[in-house]
């Protein structure tokens, strides 16, 4: 789970998506469009970052499953 | 104990004690015979081979895969004298088909039933999260299958949570051991998103486990999405159809589970590139529409003045025509003074300036 302040690569994937869609979308405008390109090239360095550095925690659970015991 | 004289229940309970001692678990291997299932509950059939036959008892719970005469099978059973009825069986344990023919046969008909059922249907099937955070494995930690698939897994994604349970995966009490496994996943507070089963190739034999009954529901009745991945492409086990998702491998299933970061980056840069594309698109339509428009301004503007010089051009042509200057040029002259007999007058034509004195004044 993530929090607004730390938003997860997926979540950063779908709000990329959702910068793209705005540009080929109908509420587009010169205006707002700089700003927005800004916004989609940092997130799309922030995921670079993100996947580049995350590491996976693997876990041998220790519980035995030998026999029906707890 | 040859000058004893027992009772027939001693005699019975001597020898299932010396059975219980010599046997207590015997492994019998032979083609079953006479199989019957009494009251939904128990199980009856018999083993035999070329010269003899044994019986065998077991109850339902205990047939992990169906059975049917002709299929050859190793029984793990205890052998035991039943004194009211004067029968000796075998107390069976477990048992499982042997040999190519009967374990198709086995996993032919657990297929068939499980079907019948519904356990294969398309509807059933849960779709993967496409990024998970939080995965559980069971298989054998000490497997090459387990190290591929962490290593592929490592190399391909990062920040999942893996929790693994090591089982066995060949073998008797793999089955029930995978079972435990799935029902400790399951029962957590906190639900991984996907439980994945792996195992590498193997035999037949090797794979056994993986076409097992209570393992098949096991999988089919978790609450948690599962990926089964077991040997290789073209093995096909009752565990990998009745999961949600079927991974060919160990090695397919570490990439079916997560996606490739590599292909996330690009992907990523693509879609900024694609936006940076469409942002100078907008660009250039807007300075080449403002360019228009600034033109067609400027056309605009020129036509007012050109109509306006135009219109200069006529008022200045009209304006010339009464310019007296232009009037002596057509041979006409400018007359001066009082137009009385004796008056002087001044003539101006376009070359010259008269004085002449009138002499006759008349009305015309």
């Amino acid at each position: 789970m993530s929090d607004k302040s730390n938003p997860s690569v997926q979540e950063k994937l779908t709000h990329l998506s959702e910068l793209v869609g705005w540009f080929q979308g109908a509420s587009f405008t010169l205006e707002d469009a700089l700003d927005k390109f800004k916004q989609a090239e940092a997130l799309a360095e922030e995921i670079e970052n993100d996947l580049t550095k995350l590491k996976n925690d693997i876990k041998v659970v220790k519980k035995r499953f030998d026999s029906e015991t707890p | 104990m040859e000058n004893v004289l027992l009772s027939v229940s001693e005699f019975v309970a001597a020898t299932n004690q010396t059975l219980e001692y010599a046997y207590p678990v015997v492994h019998v291997e032979g083609e079953i015979a006479e199989f019957k299932i009494s009251q939904n509950q128990w199980v009856h059939f018999k083993i035999k081979d070329e010269v003899a036959v044994v019986s065998c008892f077991m109850t339902m719970f205990q047939m992990r895969v169906p059975l049917e005469d002709g299929m050859k099978v190793v029984v793990t059973a205890s052998p035991k004298l039943d004194g009211r009825w004067g029968k000796f069986s075998l107390i069976v344990r477990a048992v499982r088909p042997v040999g190519e023919g009967s374990i198709k046969k086995g996993f032919e008909l657990l297929k068939a039933k499980l079907e019948k059922e519904g356990l294969f249907a398309y509807e059933r099937k849960r779709p993967l999260p496409r990024m998970p955070k939080k995965i559980a494995v069971i298989t054998s930690t000490e497997s090459a299958a387990y190290a591929d698939f962490i290593k592929i897994i490592n190399k391909r994604w990062g920040g999942l949570d893996v929790d693994v349970a090591h089982t066995q995966v060949q073998g008797a009490p793999a089955a029930d051991q995978m079972i435990r496994a799935i029902h400790y996943f399951n029962s957590l507070e906190a639900l991984p998103e996907v439980l994945v089963i792996i195992r590498g190739g193997g035999s037949p034999d090797d794979l056994a486990a993986f076409n097992d009954e209570p393992l098949a529901r096991a999988i089919a009745e978790s609450r948690i999405p599962t990926l089964v991945g077991v040997g290789h492409e073209v093995n096909h086990t009752l565990a990998d159809m009745i999961s949600d998702v079927r991974a060919a491998t160990p090695t397919d299933a570490a990439q079916l589970l997560v996606p490739d970061r590599h292909e996330i980056i690009r992907s990523s840069k693509a879609q900024v590139h694609a936006v940076g594309f469409l942002l100078t698109q907008a660009i250039d339509t807007y300075s080449r529409q403002t360019k228009e428009n600034l033109e067609a301004a400027f056309g605009r503007i020129q036509e007012r003045l050109d109509d306006a010089f135009d219109r200069l051009g006529i008022l200045r042509v009209a304006t010339s025509q009464l310019n007296p200057e232009h009037v002596l040029r057509r041979g006409y002259a400018l007359l001066r003074g009082d137009q009385t007999v004796g008056s002087l007058l001044q003539i101006e034509t376009v070359k010259h300036i008269i004085s002449a004195e009138v002499q006759d004044v008349r009305q015309k």
